[in-house]
């Protein structure tokens, strides 16, 4: 494309506004990591780094502040939550790329995205008010008589089951995540040459085999792309966990327990903080958060620009 | 003859089919389960939620708590407050961002830069938004609020761009000016009385909004949305643009339009439905956010129509209300739920159906 050489002057007012107003959004950006940067500093240099995030202690009382109960129970929601969404969200994608009637992929396409569609707040409520007696009186009951009898890993099924703990919100998160991993995952597969899918069943391979061997290797960028976009979505997911993780800030080794993640330690004491102390430890926790999900989502972000280069090729 | 009786299947053969069928059969059901959700939770939204629907909800405020009654009045028009602001401030932005990365800057580093970002931005945790927002525009009490001065300039900078955009739209209908040199003077005149009438409306506005916000406040709750909804108009905005085919504004640019007039009478038309949907999109997207609300707007269980102080809100609402120890609550924070899953579901429906409308039929 030719630059424009001669601008006249509503253009360039136009330029500079539009320019003004891009340049706002880089500076909203940028601000948001020196302001979180600014309010926690007081906990940073209280409570250092390294000593912040291995510190499992949050006594607002004795103000001590340590990140490792909330860091611990986001690690354990977002990997559990994922554990149990990439196998669903690529069984859909498979679905609907290959199985489904050409009819049906439009509404059931965009019946799975409305998924991701629903308030996060309305995940919440459901999982406290119905997804959480259900798993009290029948799932979790029952995963102790099967997978709790299993000699190491039944140590994760240990306690008696509220349905307040990780493993219902790690549910309801895996439920929140699946759109985001289908839709992209769908979307790459969706773009695997014809010629290399007939190619293979020309060799004899079954419907199966095409979709192992040729198109999920075709796909393998996008899939990652979609896979690390919803690990970074579950990590930032606040009010869908808030309701039944029932904020306790300890490490536990059963999955059964009430615990904390960061984004639900700042939703429940954002507004009870009384002392500075105490505010700036819960932005320093915020910038944690902002900064570990911005990495994550940069990832994502390379591997489907990475895809989309090697599709367009 | 059959053709199964041409060859025999060896054993490997049906080992092979037999796997196909089955990973097949369970991705299908996959598929029956990723809806079983969706019905489930809809489902029980509707049966919780339509128990709670009545006139009262949308007219009569709260009842104190514990008696039963009343309704979430002030939710409701809180609500409609936060997000109407919210898209008066984030849209006007996201929009001219984004057509200033798909025009002026297209294939720059600036605008991949700009773009990249905002992508990750959408997916940014909306809690940090708020914590964000709580410390520019919540926090500061008692010493200078420069997040408030700045939000007041932003405000005052939106509303110059749009009285400069309606007189110059005034002027240009009423007189048809040919001399060029006197359409440049004219336009100069437009642009400087729209800086004077923004940097009045940024004297006039400083009083009366900065000093009076103490804590929490509405306009912290708007903004924080606004915050979310730019990187998503933004990155509409500019895919929209980049789908409008260059032929269309060398066309224009062949018959000697400035490109400001080719971005707004050719590229903005044509990518017009594209844009709307995203804004659309964009609000249902914000409707629904708590996190970024809960230590901005707050909540207030009276009913106000004053963005300056505390303002209810109905997701801020059903939390509370979900939490709460009340059976009554309950109810209202189901019906809530009910009212507005359902109109983003619709909105975000309608949306794709015109999307698919527009861009494929």
């Amino acid at each position: 494309m030719k630059k424009i050489r001669k601008l006249p002057l509503s253009d360039l007012i136009f330029a500079l506004i539009s320019f003004s107003a891009a340049f706002v959004v880089l500076t909203l950006i940028f601000s948001t990591i020196i302001v979180l940067y600014n309010e926690s500093s007081l906990a940073i240099h209280k409570f250092g780094i390294l000593n912040f995030i291995f510190t499992v202690d949050w006594d607002p009382v004795n103000e001590v502040f340590g990140a490792a109960a909330s860091l611990y129970g986001t690690l354990v929601t977002t990997v559990l939550s994922l554990i149990l969404a990439i196998p669903l969200a690529l069984g859909i994608a498979i679905f609907l790329t290959e199985i489904s009637p050409h009819i049906l992929k439009t509404p059931i396409g965009i019946a799975i995205e409305m998924l991701a569609a629903i308030p996060s707040i309305i995940y919440g409520m459901w999982g406290l008010f119905t997804l959480a007696p259900i798993m009290a009186e029948y799932v979790e009951p029952m995963l102790q008589k099967t997978l709790g009898q299993v000699p190491v890993i039944g140590i994760l099924f240990q306690g008696d089951p509220q349905g307040i703990d990780l493993f219902t919100a790690s549910v309801i998160l895996a439920i929140m995540i699946v759109p985001f991993i289908t839709s992209i995952a769908r979307d790459s597969l969706n773009l695997t040459p014809n010629i290399m899918k007939e190619s293979a069943y020309a060799l004899g391979a079954t419907k199966w085999e095409v979709v192992k061997d040729i198109m999920i290797p075709y796909a393998k960028l996008g899939i990652y792309g979609g896979i690390v976009l919803a690990l970074g979505r579950a990590l930032g997911e606040t009010m869908a966990v808030a309701f039944v993780l029932g904020n306790n800030h300890q490490i536990t080794t059963s999955l059964f327990d009430a615990a904390a993640t960061i984004t639900v330690t700042l939703a429940n004491e954002f507004t009870e903080a009384d002392t500075d102390i105490y505010l700036s430890s819960l932005f320093y926790l915020a910038l944690i958060l902002f900064v570990l999900s911005f990495v994550i989502l940069a990832v994502a972000k390379f591997f489907l620009l990475k895809a989309e280069r090697g599709y367009s090729r | 003859m059959n053709t199964k009786d041409i060859y025999k299947e060896s054993p490997i053969v049906k080992r092979r089919k037999l796997i196909s069928f089955f990973a097949l059969s369970l991705s299908t059901a996959a598929a029956i389960f990723g809806l079983f959700w969706l019905v489930f939770i809809l489902f029980d939204v509707l049966r919780h939620g339509i128990q709670g629907i009545n006139w009262e909800l949308f007219t009569e405020d709260p009842a104190p708590p514990g008696i039963p009654g009343g309704g979430l009045r002030n939710a409701f028009v809180g609500q409609l407050e936060i997000v109407f602001f919210a898209t008066i401030m984030g849209v006007p932005l996201g929009i001219l961002a984004g057509t200033f990365i798909a025009e002026y800057a297209r294939g720059t580093k600036f605008a991949k830069t700009v773009s990249i970002l905002s992508d990750i931005m959408v997916s940014v945790p909306s809690i940090v938004v708020g914590t964000f927002i709580y410390a520019i525009l919540v926090k500061p009490i008692g010493h200078i609020n420069l997040g408030g001065v700045v939000a007041v300039g932003f405000l005052s900078a939106i509303i110059a761009i749009i009285f400069g955009g309606i007189l110059g739209f005034i002027v240009n209908k009423l007189f048809s000016i040919k001399n060029p040199a006197t359409g440049r003077f004219i336009n100069l005149l437009i642009t400087l009385s729209s800086v004077l009438f923004g940097l009045f409306s940024f004297l006039y506005l400083m009083p009366k909004l900065v000093d009076k916000i103490q804590g929490f406040n509405g306009w912290a709750g708007a903004a924080a949305l606004a915050f979310i909804m730019i990187p998503v108009v933004l990155r509409t905005t500019e895919d929209m643009l980049s789908l409008v085919p260059w032929t269309l504004r060398e066309a224009a640019f062949a018959l000697g339009a400035s490109y400001f007039r080719v971005i707004k009478d050719i590229v903005y038309r044509a990518a017009a439905t594209g844009i709307l949907t995203g804004v659309i999109l964009s609000i249902s997207r914000v409707a629904g956010e708590t996190a970024p609300l809960l230590f901005t707007s707050f909540n207030n269980s009276y009913f106000t129509m004053n963005m300056n102080e505390p303002i209810a809100s109905l997701t801020v609402t059903i939390f509370n209300y979900a939490m709460g120890p009340y059976e009554d609550w309950h109810t209202k924070a189901w019906a809530a739920s009910f009212v507005i899953t359902f109109f983003i579901l619709i909105v975000t429906i309608l949306s794709r159906v015109i999307i698919s409308w527009k861009y494929k039929g």
